[in-house]
């Protein structure tokens, strides 16, 4: 069966492709590309994209489910629901779930209920460390071969930089990717947000760029030493771009993501103890904000994550210190980014890149790009429809949202995976 | 029988390490050896050449295997021998290192053999006695009695070293038999493969002579002629290097499928103690293509050898 997709703009970071045309999808493949395609065509079924933006489904590394074991919070099934809501047809789970995926068994057991339950590709993600307890290496190089996208120890990085470094250059010697957040917990541990003067006004503990810093530069000397492949899990500020950029130049085999919510929220949206602007990485600030979104112009920044981590209401209304990190944000990686073209600091093409081209290079999908032979995993959307987010009308099951009440910009219409539509508005 | 046929003259007071000893070196002593192990498969006792002298045998790391055939060895030929395992010997009462050496030096012994569990150990004892010191394996440095002992044992196999592909496949950091196997081989011309885990890979195999490094080990069997497998030494290893048995085995155990991609007459050898399930199939290692008995037959042989060597009057 074939579909035409005529009236659209392609919009292709992968190959900079920004005009007028048309898409056809032959089995779970695009059979075609280009502006050649724009006027409708007497295929066997077509569809007039009437002017709206047509792009590679979203990839999206960072996302948390409960599943398995605190479903009550989002299963893979609700996850990919929202997911394909806001446009994201590929996703990477975290293994921090109960129990930890730290055995090619549970890996398996992800892919099977993704298969079963979600409407969008899943990869799983694995535990560098056996119960990501930062003791002792988990099974990599089975895992790898299980499936096992990449390999992280979460959002607890390992305290031992000799466990770290062995850990590295055993993934390496696996070509296994190992994704690692920056944060030296002997300076972050206690704090709630980010350090700076609304901390101090309402009497929170800090975490500072200074925790960040020392994190991301053990861990990419130690890529260095080890050769690994090493992407840095959510970077967030101005030091941490630097430090990447000088790494970066010198060869060393590094890339880097940033959450979404880090390119929109700074640390003066925390407010009156707003636990749904509780998060790790925190907001930071203004001046940070503005260098990621900076960063997005060049290559310096691969990836830009949901960070989606459903908490329930339970986790969340509670004494700002006491509440659990973690924001909702599958439904608005999206609107994040197509709020900084909306406000021009960005052009469209810079705002999927991390999340379509970049992700898939990095992860060595196929998908994310506009390219005839490809897998079909697509959305149509409009960018420039304003919508406002309600925790009520999010398709997670837990909707802690730090964009509850704000208006959004951009919206999608539809999304293909393998050709198959799963998402259609309203 | 007790002089060796070339005009090659082995110039050596100790025997550290195989990185001191030219190609010639080690054919020599190969030659010699491969002399004694005949003879004692023809039933023939040597001549006892070193009749009259005394070997002493400080072992500061157990050692059933190494010690023993140091023993056997010299007493072959004719030696008096005294095995000195450190349990025993006055270190357990706060001896250093080097008194201990004066010591064993004022007894006049004519050689001894020495096991130390530091790299570099056997070395400094050396400085400090008048006698030949042989290496009998100084912590993650040097055996080289074993390197010579594997070498001849695929001499004798393959009849020559030169063009062999030999891979070795185990924890190549913390093994000194794969430093002292790799060098000898290398030196000889082998192209030696080194095949582990990369944290159990040196990074500086290549001053070994090793023609390459390598995780893949299904690659690195295919088409050679020596697969050789070393044990893990979790003794050695500082905090955890692999993640489990099981993975190990998975990726880097001589099973029967995988040795069948290596040549049809590949020997399969083993420094031992082995670790079977570990880092070798049994079957694999009880089987028609194992030379890891013969390793140890080998093994007196070359001690023989090395010991009518350094303890000869002319090379005094």
């Amino acid at each position: 069966m074939t579909l035409h997709i005529y009236n659209a703009r392609l919009l292709d970071p992968a190959s900079g492709l920004d005009a007028f045309g048309g898409l056809i999808i032959d089995g779970g493949t695009i059979a075609d590309v280009g502006q050649h395609l724009a006027a409708p065509t007497n295929a066997a079924e077509t569809l007039d994209a009437k002017g709206l933006c047509l792009s590679p489904g979203l990839i999206d590394l960072r996302v948390k489910t409960g599943e398995p074991g605190e479903e009550h919070r989002e299963t893979l099934a609700t996850a990919s629901r929202a997911a394909v809501a806001g446009g994201i047809t590929s996703m990477v789970v975290m293994p921090d779930t109960t129990p930890v995926i730290d055995d090619v068994a549970l890996v398996q057991f992800i892919s099977n209920q993704a298969n079963a339950t979600a409407l969008n590709r899943i990869y799983p993600a694995s535990a560098l460390t056996k119960g990501l307890k930062g003791e002792s290496m988990a099974e990599i190089g089975l895992m790898a071969e299980a499936g096992a996208i990449f390999f992280t120890n979460g959002d607890n990085p390992i305290p031992d930089a000799g466990l770290q470094k062995r850990a590295m250059a055993y993934a390496a010697g696996c070509d296994a990717l190992i994704a690692s957040r920056p944060d030296e917990r002997a300076l972050s541990g206690n704090g709630v947000m980010n350090s700076g003067a609304l901390a101090l006004q309402k009497g929170l503990k800090g975490m500072g760029a200074d925790a960040e810093l020392i994190g991301l530069q053990r861990d990419i000397a130690l890529a260095q030493a080890t050769n690994a492949r090493l992407l840095v899990d959510n970077i967030s500020t101005q030091a941490s771009l630097d430090t990447l950029a000088t790494a970066k130049s010198a060869g060393i085999n590094v890339s880097a993501s940033i959450s979404a919510y880090s390119l929109f929220f700074t640390e003066d949206d925390v407010g009156d103890y707003l636990t749904y602007c509780k998060v790790n990485p925190p907001f930071r600030s203004e001046n940070d904000r503005k260098a990621l979104i900076e960063a997005l112009k060049t290559d310096l920044v691969d990836a830009v994550t949901s960070s989606h981590d459903p908490q329930p209401p339970e986790n969340k209304r509670l004494p700002f210190a006491e509440a659990s990190f973690g924001a909702a944000g599958l439904e608005t990686l999206l609107s994040a980014l197509l709020s900084l073209v909306q406000t021009c600091e960005i052009t469209l093409l810079e705002a999927l890149r991390p999340i379509t081209s970049g992700p898939a290079k990095l992860l060595g999908l196929d998908q994310g790009q506009l390219k005839t032979g490809t897998p079909a995993d697509l959305i149509l959307f409009d960018p420039d429809q304003s919508w406002l987010c309600q925790r009520e009308d999010l398709r997670s099951r837990s909707a802690n949202s730090p964009f509850d009440g704000r208006e959004l910009v951009g919206r999608v219409k539809k999304t293909f995976v393998a050709g198959q539509s799963v998402f259609s508005e309203d | 029988m007790a002089s060796a046929d070339t005009t090659h003259s082995f110039d050596h007071k100790h025997l550290l390490s195989i990185e001191e000893l030219t190609s010639l070196d080690l054919e020599h002593i190969l030659s010699l050896a491969d002399r004694y192990a005949n003879a004692t498969r023809a039933g023939q006792r040597p001549m006892p050449i070193m009749a009259g002298k005394t070997v002493i045998n400080l072992f500061f790391e157990n050692s059933t295997r190494t010690m023993s055939s140091f023993e056997i060895a010299a007493r072959r030929l004719g030696a008096d021998v005294v095995s000195m395992p450190v349990a025993q010997s006055s270190i357990k009462k706060g001896e250093t290192l080097i008194d201990t050496a004066m010591t064993l030096n004022a007894m006049k012994p004519d050689a001894i053999v020495i096991r130390h569990s530091a790299s570099g150990g056997v070395k400094l004892l050396s400085r400090k006695v008048e006698c030949a010191v042989i290496n009998a394996g100084d912590g993650m440095h040097q055996h080289p009695t074993q390197g010579l002992l594997d070498t001849l044992t695929i001499r004798r196999h393959k009849g020559k070293i030169e063009g062999l592909n030999v891979t070795i496949c185990g924890d190549i950091a913390h093994s000194r038999v794969a430093r002292s196997t790799t060098q000898a081989l290398s030196r000889l011309g082998a192209n030696v493969t080194l095949c582990a885990p990369r944290t159990l890979l040196p990074s500086d195999a290549a001053a070994w002579g090793a023609a390459e490094t390598t995780t893949d080990f299904d690659a690195a069997v295919t088409d050679r002629d020596v697969i050789m497998m070393l044990r893990l030494q979790y003794e050695r290893m500082d905090g955890t290097q692999l993640p489990s048995r099981r993975e190990y085995y998975h990726f880097y155990g001589l099973t029967a499928s995988r040795l069948s991609k290596a040549k049809q007459d590949a020997l399969v050898m083993h420094p031992g103690p082995m670790n079977r399930g570990i880092e070798i199939e049994s079957a694999i290692a009880d089987g028609p293509q194992s030379v890891i008995t013969e390793q140890v037959e080998m093994g007196v042989a070359v001690r023989e050898a090395v010991l009518d060597l350094l303890t000869r009057e002319a090379a005094a």
